[in-house]
């Protein structure tokens, strides 16, 4: 028995616990110029989220059309929207809604496709078989028209369009972390796990989720970029947030379009917001990356 | 900014268009001369463009092709089947009708609504104008294609046609009143109705009772493959999504014209697309909502001519449940209409260039357009006033409500929370906007069963005062979307219908006008007037008499010539 | 093969959704109609047979594609072979161009970035790159064609002609709105090039190759790039798909005739046949398209067997 134990305890030390994880994250932030710019980036985001009453100087929604459409100034910096509410105001808060928006569908799309990825990976047989099919028979379907299809079911709303979006992200996630829970198995440990009989949720907590993490991390801040361009093309439609909520995608599609020529700021603005959120994203997607792929940190 | 920006769905469902294409300034030449300021309602500035562009004193030129870009895409070619204005765009020109409008060459300014003939040379009734009889005009010949061939129009094709109409599809409603049909002879058409109706020249005179062939009708099985008709000009070419071309009829009736060889209408979606179309001259006519869109053409085509376009009433408003509470107590009505400040979207959202907003147009009833102190109290901005009214309903701390739009144009959706705020600020009525896509809104809105508030229309293309009263007012018609429900304006509308004279006419409009705003039964909403802008050389192409030339007005595209 | 229950599958979920929408395309048709009886709505529903039971539709229509006789669109009662012919070409010929373009730039820059790894000219590559991701596609559109029309006095005909009508013009039309879809395409394809170019540089065998001194170019171009095609591979095939399916703003604003506003504006309209059959479509073509990936993926690396 105790050789046992102590074999095992030799086979769990294997470094997949979260604190060398963040550490390697850490040092490639310091190292890497793209890296801690991004990092930057999105902490300026979520904290512009998490203030924004504070930071914001107007009521995103206090309409005073007299001063409508007029161009940036010292009291309005981003100038002033169609019925003359104040631009910088509602791209601050804009930023919690889409940010709010980019979160939920992500982390919705993600956890219900990691359960799936690892039902699928982990059980593998049947299970697996009717579960993959059904998530390709999702994923064939063509994003834009699901996700409209979706959000014209359930009536148009902020989180409808969360919902739909996390439906388009389901299927491509489980096939990742299924992916990855495949290749977790075959790690020796696991099997000496099954081997002394761990029961299956702690196999699954402690051996194989650490390793799904990673790449689920990487896609998911990746796809918190596409959340808002894909809320964007839904608001184009006119099926995405309702006004007056002051989303970036709806100010960008709605009177950002209609006013192009006459007031280029109500486009330039939540359009620059929602370029430098899906950049940061995107780019701290490729440090996460950078700094968690194995086979990069052999390098 | 552009009105047909419905993103994706511009090319069939622009009913703004639908349902504005009647352009009219009420001011017409007299105001002008007279300096009587123009009685407009909003605090307008002086547009520094006409109201009318006068036809042209040159001899008009034979020749050349007009090019149009263009939001709508017809549904179907089958005029039985749609009221679609992407079909009727150019169905008036390769189809006539009986009567039709005065075009703008025939007139001095766009306030005259003299009907003409068209296929009718004459036309009278009986006394009690439930019998109407058609002269037809002799000589005129169907399109030379197979399997008219050019024959002679008769009689009998009224008949067929206006008794295939009223059998079923669209346009049965309209035609639905007519009892009987004869012909005497070839050229004489004689039509019964059910019961009088003294404005039933304006119902033939409406741009969706084109006629169309018996034979193509029984060949085909149904008109969706051919179109043929006695129009000015040939269905040459027709690709779904692409373009339409129309290539001059050269057996045409009215000798010498048209005068532009071709007109080529292509399917444009995209607002931004149409304008830069306009900019680099791929298309001769566009339709701009503001003064300052128009000013951004202008900076690149400083040659391009500006009609500025007046309405003679708005096709939106905020319907409400009115059968149901809050809003079956008239108190209620009042009260949200005196807290929500037209004139300030009249001046803001449009630019100062747009009207406060009635259902039924002024023309019917009086010569100036209406100031807002007329409309009457409960149309002035009174929020103080409206609190009280509300709490003496009995809700003194308001309410929640919702209400549920399809965004027609960019303005509406300003104009919608601006009404929002309104409500909230002056009267704590909360309410929840929810803009929905064109089939979902539609169908709710037309189903009448909605709870709340809606930003409602009045549909349909016409401009006929019975359209416009019996039509949308009557308990019992069907069109009835804003559900009124008001015994006192079913009896005059159907009073109106039997009122043959013009003078007592007037008198009974005014009082049904008067009605419907001490009750507030529809609670009508600021819109725009927008201008008709052309590429300098296009002639006699005026928006007017009641049809903008883009629209159901297309077929005063006959006369129009390009001086290149 | 799996194919079959996978496209059932999506088949199934397409109708079902498109049935559970509020309004139906008999709303719509009523629109643009302006005022339809109860009794003609029901006469033209029956003839539609939209009053069967929900199955029994479905059935119908999974005969119809089966033996390859799509029907009729319910809005403008035209056969959907012949819509579908017409506008296939048009978003194969623009999903083309745009991958074309797209690649011309993407795969030199991200082999670019990738050698150059974390110098100046990488940080640039990479920002460029990921801003081409994050600027929605509307926005590019509009953007292009205002100033077109303002700046060059020029935009595109509109009025689509086909390439064997006219390839000059044909191209003309269709050159701005690839330029738009490809450069989308260019970023995501960019950074994936350069990822998979940097993990090829530092196998083994890359490694060895230097240490025996080869000319570092030879080195990269003939073994690295080889095998870093093969997630390329694998990532184009997936971008086209996305391609195909998303060309439905661009074809708005440029006037274009495609698939994506066949199938968008079917759907805002309930048109419920269109939309099946298309993404029925648009589905089989995936699916066909990463059975073809996985093979290329097998020819190109002899080490992967085709299992």
């Amino acid at each position: 028995m105790a050789t046992v134990t102590a074999r095992t305890a030799d086979f769990e030390a294997e470094p997949t616990t979260d604190i060398s994880r963040t550490r390697a994250l850490w040092t490639t932030i310091r190292r890497k110029p793209l890296g801690a710019a991004s990092a930057t980036l999105i902490a300026v985001l979520v904290l512009t989220a998490i203030f924004a009453d504070v930071l914001a100087p107007y009521d995103p929604l206090a309409a005073q059309p007299e001063i409508r459409l007029a161009p940036p100034s010292w009291e309005h910096p981003f100038g002033t929207d169609d019925i003359g509410r104040d631009v910088f105001s509602r791209v601050i808060y804009g930023c919690r809604i889409s940010l709010w928006v980019g979160l939920l569908a992500v982390g919705i799309g993600t956890i219900v496709g990691m359960i799936i990825g690892l039902l699928c990976g982990y059980c593998e047989g049947r299970t697996d078989l009717v579960l993959q099919r059904v998530m390709d028979g999702i994923q064939a379907i063509p994003g834009l028209v699901l996700a409209l299809a979706i959000v014209s079911v359930l009536r148009p709303s902020t989180t409808n369009a969360m919902i739909a979006i996390a439906m388009v992200i389901i299927p491509g996630n489980s096939r990742i972390v299924r992916g990855a829970v495949l290749s977790a198995k075959q790690n020796r440990y696991v099997e000496a796990a099954q081997a002394i009989g761990c029961r299956h949720p702690r196999i699954i907590l402690s051996h194989i989720l650490p390793n799904v993490t990673a790449p689920i991390l990487v896609i998911a801040s990746i796809w918190l970029g596409n959340a808002i361009l894909i809320e964007a093309t839904l608001s184009f439609l006119g099926v995405g947030t309702q006004p007056p909520t002051p989303s970036w995608g709806l100010m960008l599609s709605s009177t950002g379009r209609a006013f192009m020529e006459q007031a280029p700021w109500l486009a330039l603005f939540p359009g620059l917001a929602i370029s430098l959120a899906v950049l940061g994203f995107n780019l701290f997607g490729d440090t996460l990356r950078d700094a968690w792929d194995p086979k990069l940190r052999r390098g | 900014m552009h009105i047909d920006r419905l993103g994706p769905l511009a090319s069939r469902l622009n009913r703004r268009q639908f349902l504005t294409r009647a352009g009219w300034t009420g001011l017409g030449a007299t105001a002008l001369v007279a300096g009587s300021g123009r009685a407009r309602v909003a605090a307008q500035t002086a547009s520094p463009y006409p109201d009318w562009i006068p036809a042209s004193t040159k001899p008009p030129k034979r020749g050349g092709v007009l090019t149009r870009a263009s939001s709508w895409d017809p549904p179907v070619i089958d005029p039985r089947l749609t009221q679609s204005v992407g079909l009727y765009q150019f169905a008036g020109l390769v189809g006539s009708r009986l009567i039709r409008y005065a075009f703008p060459d025939e007139v001095s300014g766009p306030a005259e609504l003299s009907l003409k003939g068209d296929l009718a040379e004459s036309w009278q009734s009986t006394s009690d104008a439930r019998v109407w009889t058609f002269k037809l005009r002799q000589g005129v010949k169907w399109h030379n294609l197979p399997p008219l061939n050019g024959r002679e129009f008769v009689a009998a094709d009224v008949k067929y046609c206006f008794e295939a109409y009223a059998k079923e599809g669209a346009q049965s409603f309209t035609f639905q009143e007519i009892e009987g049909i004869e012909t005497p002879d070839k050229y004489t058409v004689r039509i019964h109705l059910k019961t009088p109706n003294v404005l039933f020249p304006q119902n033939v005179a409406e741009p969706i009772t084109v006629l169309f062939s018996r034979e193509v009708l029984e060949e085909d099985g149904d008109l969706k493959k051919r179109m043929i008709g006695t129009g000015p000009y040939t269905l040459k070419e027709h690709t779904r999504k692409v373009r339409v071309v129309l290539a001059r009829n050269p057996d045409y009736f009215d000798k010498g014209r048209p005068y532009v060889d071709e007109y080529i209408i292509l399917s444009t979606p995209d607002a931004a697309t149409r304008m830069a179309a306009f900019r680099t001259a791929q298309s001769d006519i566009i339709w701009l909502a503001s003064p300052s869109e128009v000013e951004t053409v202008r900076k690149t085509n400083a040659n391009a001519a500006v009609q500025s376009y007046h309405n003679t009433l708005t096709p939106f408003g905020v319907a409400l449940a009115q059968d149901r509470p809050p809003f079956n107590d008239v108190r209620v009505r009042r009260a949200v209409s005196m807290a929500i400040d037209r004139q300030k979207q009249a001046d803001t959202v449009f630019e100062g260039h747009g009207i406060i907003g009635w259902g039924v147009p002024y023309i019917y009833y009086t010569d100036k357009q209406p100031t807002l102190a007329q409309l009457g109290p409960w149309w002035q901005y009174r929020p103080a006033e409206a609190k009280k009214l509300l709490a003496e309903a009995g809700h003194p701390n308001g309410f929640e409500t919702t209400l549920f739009y399809y965004e027609y144009f960019p303005q509406m959706t300003s104009q919608v929370q601006l009404v929002q705020q309104d409500l909230k600020r002056n009267l704590n009525i909360n309410v929840k906007i929810t803009k929905l896509d064109y089939t979902t809104y539609y169908g709710r809105y037309v189903e009448s069963k909605w709870d709340g508030m809606s930003w409602g229309f009045q549909s349909g293309h016409a401009i006929g005062l019975d359209e416009r009263t019996y039509q949308y007012m009557h308990s019992r018609s069907t069109k009835n979307f804003f559900r009124v429900n008001d015994p006192v304006i079913d009896e005059l509308t159907t009073k109106l219908r039997q009122t043959p004279d013009r003078a007592e006419q007037r008198v009974v409009t005014k009082k049904i006008v008067d009605r419907e705003f001490d009750q507030v039964l529809r609670m009508w909403m600021p819109y725009d007037n927008g201008f008709m802008v052309f590429q300098p050389h296009v002639r006699n192409a005026a928006a007017g008499a009641l049809r903008r030339t883009d629209g159901y007005g297309s077929s005063t595209i006959s006369r129009v010539w390009l001086d290149k | 093969m799996l194919a079959v229950p996978v496209l059932l599958l999506s088949s199934l979920i397409v109708f079902g959704l498109m049935r559970v929408m509020p309004g139906d395309a008999l709303t719509a048709l009523m629109g643009e109609s302006g005022n339809i009886g109860e009794r003609e709505l029901a006469k033209i529903r029956h003839d539609l047979r939209l009053d069967l039971p929900y199955y029994q539709q479905y059935l119908l229509w999974l005969w119809q594609m089966v033996s390859l006789r799509p029907g009729d669109s319910i809005f403008t009662g035209e056969p959907i072979s012949v819509s579908l012919a017409k506008a296939l070409p048009v978003t194969l010929e623009l999903a083309a161009l745009a991958m074309v373009l797209g690649l011309v730039i993407a795969v030199p820059i991200g082999v670019l970035s990738a050698t150059r790894q974390d110098t100046p000219s990488d940080y640039v590559g990479r920002v460029v790159a990921v801003s081409g991701l994050s600027l929605p596609d509307f926005w590019l559109g509009t953007l292009v064609i205002t100033f077109a029309a303002i700046w060059f006095h020029w935009i595109p005909a509109i009025g689509y002609v086909s390439f064997w009508e006219s390839p000059v013009r044909n191209l003309q039309q269709f050159l701005l709105p690839a330029a738009v879809l490809g450069y989308r395409l260019a970023a995501a394809t960019m950074r994936m090039t350069r990822s998979t170019v940097l993990e090829v540089l530092r196998e083994d065998y890359v490694r060895t190759a230097w240490a025996k001194g080869l000319e570092g170019r030879i080195v990269v171009y003939k073994h690295a790039l080889k095998n870093a095609l093969i997630p390329v591979v694998t990532i184009v095939g997936g971008q086209l798909g996305v391609l195909l399916a998303g060309t439905f703003v661009v074809e708005t604003i440029f006037a274009l005739p495609g698939m994506g506003r066949l199938t968008v504006e079917a759907i805002l309209f309930r048109d419920y046949p269109v939309v099946q059959t298309n993404v029925m479509l648009v589905a089989g073509t995936l699916v066909a398209l990463n059975l073809f990936v996985d093979l290329t993926y097998a020819w190109l690396d002899p080490r992967i067997r085709y299992q």
